[in-house]
């Protein structure tokens, strides 16, 4: 038994922010990121016996720093929740803390879809593990994250609204899995859970590894590789303050015999670009987001959606549309400063919109990117300061499909007793019924007209066999060229996935750490 | 070299905001007749900051008082209380952001690029309460992105700012949960099978 409470002050974990000397440090196997891909990664290879160093950019918060508070949850992620694309359209939500996104996602669990697996195959040349490969691995991770389907019954009127009313059109739609144990329906996973009912990579993962000899240090950045021979030599890095944001002027080194990068899609390429590995202009493109537009259904009963599970249900009843793009439904909780931003306009009118905060539910259709030749993702690059850029050009095929799919979140809200349907266009457009649907096609569709979001980040190192189209081989997720640099996370998607993405990481990094524990 | 064209290629699509500020507003020649702009017309100080300031300068506070003033109207919404929240909210946003968003203020401050844009030749800090909304409206309505854009930036950080105090739940029908146990699972093996 390991105590969540000494976990972080024991003799293998290092405060970046607390060093008072440069780090030079060394280790079989440096894993670079401690979310989905690094702690199973790290987990997996620690307990097969190899020395493995862990290292976190964020800090290593704990269930005591989680207050439910939105005020409190920035530093737990990228830019403190300011990260955007370039051109400030799309909002991106990505974790930055030990435990990486798993600590503040809404704790849906998906295995990849067998289709998706096979496009890869067909179209993306990954060929090195197949389908039944991947089985083992995520029923091996569900029981240790104890992922259950969530009861009809237990769903909060919010996830209810959407399972009724798909249900009255006739929709397909279920209830979700979610990766907890004893949750209390508190409804702030999103904001770190106070009680660790989450079974996030922070509770388990990581103390797994860590346990099995890890090292970790956090608040501890990593700047660049230095490559010579065909290998990874060194990794140079810089370390952090107690406010995760600014350098102590203290570095760090790494000698190890293999590397690892988990950053996640934007991080992990910004980390290849930095080293000078572009990989023929092809690192950090097709990077995929999901992109979610939303819609407030303003119901006469209390919704209340900032408590309970805040996802339970999911509809993918429009996911494959052929020649137009694929979503899926499901839905989020309107905190305070959610709404506050989600919601159109300012002053006196904005705040009669907040009041509603009760009566509100908030229901998403997710995109699905990458299955279409003109909805081929964004490009990461660098800013002059180092940092990563997305950017994320729309196409006209996504916009259409926001059109389709912002009428669907009407029809699905009206049918489930909906009084008033939100666009969260701005200015506001207010529908009353479904016969005001074609109302939806008299407001504009474009970057800064609705606001669009994304909570999935993929892509940007993509895996497969032919090395003209990819960053790293399938069969082990090693780079074609340099033979010690692996990258496991979500950025090695070849497309996005059309389901929550952190159950397919955390099966994928798991056969492939099974794979790498195997070579000494 | 096919790097460097893509990259070429890229900058030619996938602009950084600073570069988008320039080109939205018809080329960098008008941002720097915006400075002198600024010298011009000067703005009104709306008033001091309570403690020093980390990211925004000055002139760009000011500019945010005043939009707070008019972006969040709720009770207890204090602007200048708005304007040192988002200043701090700041600290977290990478170097390129934060000149950004002092940029952005400035350019709403501005009363050259105000007359040329939207017929207003006065400073943003220097017009009337509802001459100001009109202002933002008329940046929100852009057929320019970058003045969408920057609408949505300003309006979500302050209206973000206030309704992240605990302060402002009392006028919601909001109450986020208390008395978190925050040991309650404190195995990190507990709930394994």
């Amino acid at each position: 038994m390991t105590l969540l409470t000494q976990i972080r002050s024991s003799k293998s974990v290092t405060d970046g922010a607390a060093q008072t000397a440069d780090l030079a440090l060394s280790a079989d196997v440096c894993v670079i990121g401690t979310g989905a891909g690094g702690a199973v990664t790290a987990a997996t290879l620690a307990e097969a016996g190899h020395d493995v160093l862990m290292l976190e950019e964020g800090g290593y918060y704990t269930s005591d720093d989680f207050t439910a508070r939105e005020r409190d949850a920035t530093k737990l992620y990228q830019e403190g929740m300011q990260r955007t694309t370039a051109d400030l359209g799309i909002t991106i939500l990505q974790g930055r803390a030990v435990g990486g996104t798993t600590v503040v996602n809404w704790t849906t669990s998906f295995r990849t879809p067998e289709d998706v697996v096979a496009h890869w195959k067909e179209k993306h040349h990954v060929g090195g593990f197949a389908y039944a490969d991947l089985v083992p691995h995520w029923d091996w991770i569900e029981r240790r994250l104890g992922i259950a389907k969530v009861d009809v019954d237990a769903m909060n009127p919010n996830n209810r609204t959407l399972y009724d009313g798909c249900k009255a059109l006739e929709w397909q739609v279920d209830t979700l899995r979610r990766n907890v144990h004893k949750c209390v329906q508190l409804g702030m996973c999103s904001l770190g859970c106070p009680m660790n009912a989450k079974r996030s990579m922070l509770v388990t993962l990581v103390p797994d590894a860590i346990d099995a000899g890890a090292r970790l240090v956090f608040r501890a950045r990593a700047d660049r590789f230095e490559t010579a021979g065909g290998e990874v030599g060194l990794l140079r890095g810089t370390l952090l303050d107690a406010s995760g944001r600014t350098p102590t002027g203290k570095t760090f080194t790494v000698k190890a015999k293999r590397f690892v990068v988990s950053g996640g899609a934007i991080n992990s390429p910004a980390l290849l670009l930095r080293s000078g590995i572009d990989d023929g202009g092809r690192m950090g493109r097709r990077t995929f987001l999901h992109p979610v537009i939303g819609s407030g259904g303003l119901y006469s009963e209390p919704i209340r959606s900032y408590t309970g599970a805040p996802q339970s249900a999911a509809s993918h009843h429009f996911a494959h549309r052929d020649d137009e793009v694929g979503f899926f439904l499901e839905v989020a909780p309107w905190y305070p400063v959610t709404t506050g931003t989600a919601l159109a306009g300012f002053g006196k009118e904005h705040f009669d919109g907040m009041k509603k905060l009760e009566n509100l539910a908030l229901h998403l259709a997710i995109a699905i990117d990458g299955f279409h030749d003109d909805v081929d993702g964004g490009t990461v690059s660098l800013r002059p300061s180092g940092m990563p850029l997305l950017t994320y050009p729309i196409p006209d095929r996504l916009w259409r499909a926001f059109r389709f799919a912002q009428k669907r979140l009407a029809e699905v809200q009206f049918a489930s007793g909906a009084k008033t349907v939100l666009t969260l266009h701005d200015p506001p457009l207010a529908l009353a019924s479904v016969r005001d649907l074609d109302r939806v096609d008299s407001r504009p569709y474009e970057v800064g007209r609705l606001p669009v979001f994304t909570a999935h980040q993929m892509g940007g190192c993509a895996m497969g066999d032919d090395a003209q189209t990819s960053i790293v081989r399938s069969e082990d997720l090693r780079h074609h060229t340099l033979t010690n640099l692996h990258v496991i996370d979500g950025s090695v998607f070849p497309t996005s996935l059309g389901v929550n993405p952190q159950e397919s990481i955390y099966g994928l990094s798991r056969l492939m750490a099974t794979r790498l524990a195997q070579r000494k | 070299m096919a790097r460097q064209r893509d990259l070429a290629g890229d900058l030619e699509l996938t602009v950084d905001r600073r570069t988008f500020l320039k080109r939205g507003l018809f080329g960098g020649a008008l941002l720097a007749l915006g400075g002198v702009g600024l010298g011009l017309w000067p703005g009104q100080e709306i008033a001091a900051p309570l403690r020093s300031l980390k990211i925004l300068e000055p002139k760009a506070f000011q500019v945010l008082v005043a939009a707070a003033t008019r972006i969040v109207v709720a009770p207890g919404a204090d602007p200048v209380q708005i304007a040192h929240t988002v200043d701090e909210s700041l600290t977290y946003a990478v170097p390129e952001a934060k000149k950004d968003f002092n940029g952005l203020l400035l350019l709403l401050e501005n009363a050259l690029a105000g007359l040329v844009l939207d017929g207003r030749p006065v400073p943003f800090t220097r017009v009337g309460g509802e001459a100001q909304d009109e202002v933002l409206l008329a940046w929100r309505d852009s057929a320019l992105t970058v003045r969408r854009c920057g609408y949505h930036a300003l309006r979500k950080i302050c209206l973000a700012a206030h309704w992240s105090q605990e302060a402002s739940f009392a006028s919601l029908p909001y109450a986020p949960p208390t008395g978190l146990n925050a040991n309650a699972y404190p195995d990190s093996k507990w709930g394994a099978s």
